[in-house]
């Protein structure tokens, strides 16, 4: 991309303040209102140092989660979870199909994240309307709002937001809302120093990575796919389109990730009318026992 | 419909794929309280409109009603975990969310039995104004007795979602078995079996909806392959022994025979109280039962992943092409000894070259 021109105002290792617009120097794209935003992440491209979660963790002050070893190759975060809202995967490749030995290094690396789907279950499930969708076009959780309901925990189809016993609250990725707001890329994305994880207008970014994997497939990793783009594995049953997608080479379900995600919301309405049709028919027969002629008062 | 296979590929270190939400024994019993409250609205109105002597029904069905709300309300509060925000419920309405439509519900149908119980209270006039009030709360009463299966099923979790319509008629006809069954019971204990013969009856129907929808809904989860939290496990043996043993089959037993009874004959009273009681232990067990195993379902990866397992032409196979036609990974084998063996670096032509000059 090159180094944009208005960085050669900004000579000095220390600076005044905050560069305005400093996401046009840092990724090509000024950051406004309206437009819609996310994160392409190109799991060739992960190498697994984890600066996404630590950028993560220091910008919104997210406590610790998991002090232990979890014995999950280099993955001791385990998860996404209230206080981690990027988590490295590391799968270990040991079946012998690369010809490699075994323990050699030779993982898929993956940098999961809150997918903002344009249709968001998590979002649709929330009735108290702390979840809402931002002028970046991106899914946050209110927190002077949520009450802890939990709805929308079990309606992520990615098991990404999470309550915390802490404060009572749903918590999740913002997509680093205060930070966009001051004109900043994300502080995974910039802190990223393979360029895995791309932060910009998501249309933008479909293409180019769209071009990426023809890329890799004239490279000769055919395996590559993207996940979560339109008309891809990951962006079914309703959901659409997943403003933040992968690149993978392996199959969704080793990135623990399902294959064909669906919209809870499809099933409202399903199940509400045939549970009135039930209510309907139980009380006519009802009516028809209690209006009988019967036995006289005793 | 027939089995089909679980789900026996690679999963992420056998990491849940979803998050399984906070709910306990609370939820299930809010969604007991709900049912009962609300068909008791029902068959009240419906005693009220039919002309006939139905002995107590009326008021015990309104005061059911009120109670059902009264008992169920701090249940579903005292589950927030910022239990003190509980009326941001209120402050939107989401079509799209099973608990918003529910707060609304629940609000709805607890405002209007409050007033007609205390219609019923107050008798005279105001009896009559309870009655134009009950029909809308019977309305609500109806929602009340079965949103909260669509509550389970308008989540991901894969034993709840796999069956949403089957779900709903089993969580809505066991709430009119549970109303019919404790108003039969006030009307046995005041000694009008007459009336409880009735109740005992429409208690029937119910519970035949709610077992052909329970195997209804067996087929499909089994059909999705994530039947298992039902099948094995401590809530399969609470939902076969408990909901259906003897909250459908027992009950069923016992007011067969009392229907089955020559006219002229006199009908059993403890077979009625029996079944009664049957009914609604039944119900409270078929509750928790279905919460607790789709909690479990939840913590399954594998029944997720198999629940997410794309139909044919599910996207466009052109751009997805690498994806298609490749198996579901298998789960890892473990390394056999052989291969354990670490190679021998000390030989070889990378020692040689390392050796040179
Ligand atoms: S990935 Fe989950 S938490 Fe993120 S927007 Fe989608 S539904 Fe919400």
């Amino acid at each position: 991309m090159g180094v944009h021109p208005r960085a050669q105002d900004y000579p000095e290792s220390f600076l005044p303040g905050v560069i305005p617009d400093e996401s046009e120097l840092t990724v090509g794209t000024k950051i406004e209102p309206g437009k819609r935003y996310g994160f392409f992440t190109d799991t060739t491209l992960c190498i697994g140092c984890k600066a996404c979660e630590v950028a993560c963790k220091e910008w919104n002050s997210l406590p610790a989660d998991n002090m232990g070893l979890s014995g999950m190759s280099y993955d001791n975060t385990v998860k996404l979870s209230a206080d981690t809202w990027r988590h490295v995967m590391f799968v270990e490749k040991v079946d012998g199909a690369t010809g490699m030995q075994p323990f050699q290094s030779n993982w898929l690396m993956m940098s999961d994240v809150c997918k903002h789907c344009k249709n968001a279950p998590c979002l649709e499930a929330c009735p108290t309307g702390a979840l809402f969708r931002t002028e970046f076009d991106t899914v946050v959780v209110q927190q002077d709002i949520c009450n802890g309901c939990g709805y929308c925990v079990p309606s992520c189809p990615f098991g990404v937001v999470e309550l915390s016993m802490a404060d009572g609250k749903a918590h999740k990725c913002t997509l680093c809302y205060d930070r966009l707001k001051g004109g900043l890329e994300p502080a995974c994305a910039k802190s990223c120093p393979t360029d895995s994880i791309l932060f910009g207008e998501v249309d933008d970014l479909v293409e180019r990575a769209g071009k990426r994997v023809e890329e890799l497939h004239e490279r000769g990793v055919t395996d590559a796919y993207l996940y979560g783009a339109p008309n891809t594995p990951g962006a079914t049953g309703g959901l659409e389109q997943l403003n933040a997608f992968f690149l993978l080479t392996d199959r969704p379900e080793v990135y623990n990730l399902p294959p064909a995600p669906t919209r809870p919301a499809n099933r409202l309405a399903p199940g509400l009318l045939a549970g009135m049709a039930a209510m309907a028919g139980l009380t006519l027969a009802a009516a028809a026992i209690f209006s009988a002629p019967g036995e006289k008062r005793r | 419909m027939k089995m089909s296979a679980p789900y026996e590929g690679q999963t992420y270190y056998g990491q849940p794929v979803v998050k399984t939400p906070p709910y306990d024994w609370r939820i299930a019993a809010y969604i007991y309280c709900a049912g009962l409250g609300g068909s008791a609205q029902i068959l009240s109105t419906l005693a009220r409109l039919s002309g006939r002597e139905m002995g107590d029904v009326v008021r015990n069905g309104r005061y059911l009603a009120v109670a059902g709300t009264i008992l169920g309300t701090p249940l579903l509060v005292s589950d927030l975990k910022t239990p003190s925000r509980f009326y941001n419920m209120l402050r939107i309405f989401r079509p799209t969310s099973a608990m918003s439509i529910g707060s609304y519900i629940l609000t709805g149908f607890g405002g209007l039995s409050t007033l007609t119980a205390m219609g019923q209270a107050a008798g005279g006039t105001a009896e009559k104004a309870a009655t134009a009030v009950q029909l809308p709360a019977a309305l609500a009463g109806a929602g009340m007795s079965m949103y909260t299966a669509s509550l389970l099923s308008g989540t991901n979790g894969p034993l709840w979602a796999a069956t949403p319509r089957a779900l709903a008629v089993q969580f809505g006809a066991a709430a009119m078995a549970n109303a019919a069954a404790a108003l039969s019971l006030a009307e046995q204990k005041a000694g009008r079996s007459h009336v409880s013969a009735r109740l005992d009856a429409v208690a029937t129907l119910a519970l035949a909806t709610e077992l052909a929808a329970s195997v209804v809904a067996k087929e499909e989860r089994q059909a999705r392959g994530v039947a298992g939290p039902l099948e094995e496990g401590k809530w399969a043996k609470a939902y076969k022994y408990g909901a259906l043993a003897l909250g459908v089959a027992v009950p069923l037993a016992c007011h067969a025979a009392n229907l089955a009874a020559p006219p002229g004959r006199k009908k059993s009273r403890s077979l009625s109280i029996l079944g009664s009681l049957a009914v609604l232990a039944g119900g409270m067990v078929l509750r928790q039962a279905v919460l607790q195993a789709g909690n479990e379902s939840l913590k399954r990866p594998a029944d997720y992943l198999r629940f997410t397992q794309p139909k044919a032409g599910h996207w466009d196979e052109r751009k997805v092409g690498s994806l298609e036609g490749r198996a579901a990974p298998p789960r890892k084998a473990a390394i056999s000894a052989s291969e354990m063996k670490p190679r021998d670096y000390t030989t070889g032509p990378r020692r040689a070259k390392d050796a040179a000059p």
